[in-house]
């Protein structure tokens, strides 16, 4: 498809016209950090180590940064004590061993706390002090969370949420993926090949994909 | 204060109402009860990337739970929207019982104009008909002849983009050049078309312009799909965008924000309206503005909750209610996800953009032959085909260099059937006062009573086997989909509740939208609907705004009212 035509008013007569007003009246950004969470959803140190080398984990650094790299796991801990992608929902505890003393009074998991221990039962100790077997450790995890029934297992939570860390990131959005903000055109049909890059800025298939 | 004519409301229809009588020669008053956001200067989120906001675009949960439980259900309610929609816990209602109804809404200048969905449909005599034809409610007092002009008037103005396609259900209009079809709808598309001719897969016909309207500093649509943000380059229609600048150009319009109407004076005696009444939500000061006309255009159930509150001795039921059928006959379209499909072997395939359109099938149901099972009337599709991106790594399995490298391409196409049946108008479903709740100005909130019936549900569980059939029949995969529609709102399509009809003992308007009982009132938003048709409202509620104007414009010049 033909690129239309742009009578008159383009992208370029946008941005340096009265619309940099807008960009500069921008909100302001709220400063939302974990030091400003409430005492009993603060996590430790340690929780934030695991978090941000377990982000690293499922996704490593490549030509691009990783999961760690780009502070998905501050972000994960951030968004799990704020009840994002219904992580602050009443879990099931039945099936899924070691849950129940990590339920806060109203159901909902500490999803941090539970995957501290979680790994470090699975590590068959400190989780952070087996670099080594990190990988195995946690696709253990991923493979049983994964299993047929285990739709409601609170490691997809998380990994949701490290995903949703990562691909929101300036380089998960914008290096990993393809990012453009003002596409000015739609072609309906375009060749695909292997090296095809989403687009991180696709709306419609980040809402429905 | 005195003016020619006061519209309550900035939306899509109030601002058609300013734009038209201010054009008209008439001095007017607009009140809107939210705060103001100017074109260009207030779309605060507009350019914002996700990692420019706290939480990603998400938004913070915890908040939404506790502040915005209703309007977090809307899925274009985002960080990046969220200040284009209310506070729930500000601005309470009440439902019926164990009903629900999922209200959700805009308190800002421009309303919802600034978060539709874009989509304009004319209706066709199928729909003005319906109501005489199967018994339900009252007989519409126009038909489709009556507001074809109109129809022209306003997809001219507000720039439709759509493709004809001579259907008798869905009138072609005015439009900008279509957007197109990807690869697989146009598959989808020629399937149905060769197997089923009667349903006609088409593009969205949406208010984004094609075409800049360069006299009105609006450029084309840019591709972007954020539209509920604001848009600076106006290539969507909005009060905004599009009709108050139109209005303000005439010099003739006054416009206060932040001031909610609580109710209008009535003469019984006159049978005219004789003044409008506001609070100051700021300040909490009443005040009252007089007009030679008035215009109620506050979104469907606001502009009902405003007569019901008019209440006084002459008219103890509220103003324009002689009949008692005010507030009753509430509709929404039942909607749901009737069918989503894997489209395998298209994976050589894909686009660039954002198309902010998705595609339609409309209604081809009981139209000249009844060969709908256990329902009247008519069901449509909306929906579309698209890629999946990183959100799909949710569902598989894995971690490290592989998942990564999995992620970093778009998915398989997926194709997505969402079903909109018309919702039969009914007496049981209706608006009233709960007393027992005052707002935050001290006003009765509304209780709302609603719920889908059999025909509903049987035009559901008939789209349901219909969208699997379809895609199916179009090497589709069907891995989902549902019969039981969200609960009422669901389609953000609410209307009815001050119905036109021939009659005043059973109507509440008569054919121009004008009150029976008061010559000088006027309500053009969709309280004004008595049936609901399945395509969306909007467009027609314009079209019924501008035909008005011109009929009070008319009236006052020939000093009828």
């Amino acid at each position: 498809m033909a690129e239309p035509a742009r009578p008159g008013w383009n992208r370029r007569d946008f941005l340096g016209g009265a619309a940099l007003l807008a960009l500069a009246l921008g909100i302001p950004v709220a400063a939302v950090r974990l030091t400003d969470l409430p005492d009993d959803e603060a996590p430790s140190e340690r929780q934030r180590q695991l978090m941000g080398r377990v982000a690293q984990l499922v996704i490593p650094r490549t030509d691009t940064p990783g999961g760690g790299d780009v502070g998905a796991g501050d972000f994960t801990l951030l968004a799990l004590a704020h009840g994002l992608s219904g992580s602050g929902a009443p879990v099931s505890s039945g099936s899924i061993p070691g849950l129940v003393r990590h339920l806060r009074r109203d159901g909902s998991l500490r999803h941090a706390a539970w995957l501290e221990a979680e790994l470090d039962h699975r590590a068959g100790g400190d989780f952070l002090g087996i670099p080594a077997r990190q990988a195995d450790v946690l696709g253990g995890l991923d493979a049983a969370a994964y299993a047929e029934g285990q739709d409601q297992h609170p490691w997809r939570t998380i990994k949701t949420l490290i995903l949703t860390g990562y691909y929101t990131s300036e380089a998960g959005g914008s290096q990993e993926l393809r990012y453009e903000l003002v596409p000015g055109r739609y072609d309906p049909d375009l060749p695909a090949t292997p090296q095809t890059r989403a687009f991180s800025s696709d709306w419609t298939a980040v809402d429905f994909g | 204060m005195e003016f020619d004519a006061i519209v309550v409301g900035s939306g899509i229809t109030g601002g058609w109402a300013a734009k038209e009588l201010t054009e008209a020669g008439l001095k007017v008053l607009m009140i809107e009860r939210g705060r103001e956001i100017r074109h260009q200067q207030d779309y605060e989120t507009e350019t914002k990337a996700p990692w420019e906001l706290p939480f990603r675009g998400l938004g913070d949960a915890k908040l939404y739970r506790e502040q915005y439980p209703v309007q977090m259900l809307n899925r274009h309610f985002t960080e990046f929207t969220q200040n284009h929609f209310v506070n729930d816990a500000e601005n309470p209602y009440t439902t019926e019982g164990d009903t629900a109804f999922t209200w959700f809404r805009s308190y800002q200048l421009g309303g919802r104009s600034l978060t539709w969905g874009r989509q304009s449909y004319r209706w066709s005599d199928y729909d003005f008909g319906a109501n005489k034809r199967d018994g339900h409610g009252t007989d519409w007092p126009i038909r489709y002849a009556d507001l074809a002009p109109w129809y022209d008037k306003v997809e001219e103005f507000i720039g439709v983009s759509g493709q004809a396609e001579g259907l008798k259900q869905l009138p072609d209009g005015r439009f900008q050049p279509p957007m197109a079809l990807n690869a697989v709808e146009q598959h989808v598309r020629e399937t149905l078309r060769a197997r089923w001719p009667e349903r006609c897969l088409t593009i969205g016909r949406t208010a984004n312009l094609t075409q800049a309207k360069e006299g009105e500093g609006r450029a084309h649509c840019q591709y972007r799909s954020i539209c509920a943000r604001g848009c600076s380059y106006g290539a969507y229609f909005s009060t905004q965008s599009s009709t108050l600048p139109a209005a303000q150009k005439t010099g003739r319009l006054t416009v206060i924000t932040d001031a909610v109407v609580e109710g209008l004076d009535y003469d019984p005696i006159g049978r005219r309206i004789t003044g409008v009444r506001w609070i100051e939500t700021k300040t909490k000061q009443h005040r009252r503005a007089t007009s030679r006309v008035v215009f109620l255009n506050a979104g469907a159930f606001n502009s009902v909750h405003i007569l019901l509150n008019s209440a006084s001795e002459a008219s103890p039921n509220g103003v324009a209610n002689s009949s008692g059928v005010l507030g009753t006959h509430i509709m929404d379209h039942a909607n749901t996800l009737s069918a989503l499909a894997l489209m395998p072997g298209w994976e050589a395939h894909t686009s660039f953009g954002n198309r902010p359109t998705g595609v339609i099938v409309p209604r081809y149901r009981n139209m000249d032959v009844m060969d709908g099972t256990g329902h009247t009337r008519g069901f449509s599709f909306q929906g579309g085909a698209l890629q999946s991106t990183w959100t799909a790594g949710r569902r598989d399995p894995g971690i490290g260099v592989e998942y990564k490298a999995k992620l970093r391409h778009p998915g398989m196409w997926r194709m997505v059937m969402v079903g909109f049946a018309d919702c039969l108008p009914r007496p049981t479903n209706r608006l009233t006062l709960d007393r027992s709740r005052t707002d935050a100005n001290g006003l009765p909130v509304l209780k709302v009573d609603f719920a889908f019936g059999k025909e509903e549900h049987a035009a559901l569980a008939q789209a349901k086997a219909d969208a699997t059939e379809m895609l199916t029949a179009a090497g589709g995969t069907v891995i989902a989909g549902t019969d039981q529609p969200g609960p009422g709102g669901t389609a953000i399509h609410e209307m009815g509740g001050a119905r036109m009809g021939n009659d005043p003992a059973t109507s509440v308007l008569n054919k121009w939208s004008q009150a029976h009982d008061a010559a000088n009132l006027f309500v053009t938003d969709g309280a004004q609907m008595s049936s609901s048709a399945c395509q969306n409202p909007s467009l027609t509620y314009m079209a019924l705004t501008a035909r008005a104007c011109d009929a009070a414009v008319t009236m006052l010049r020939e000093e009828r009212i």
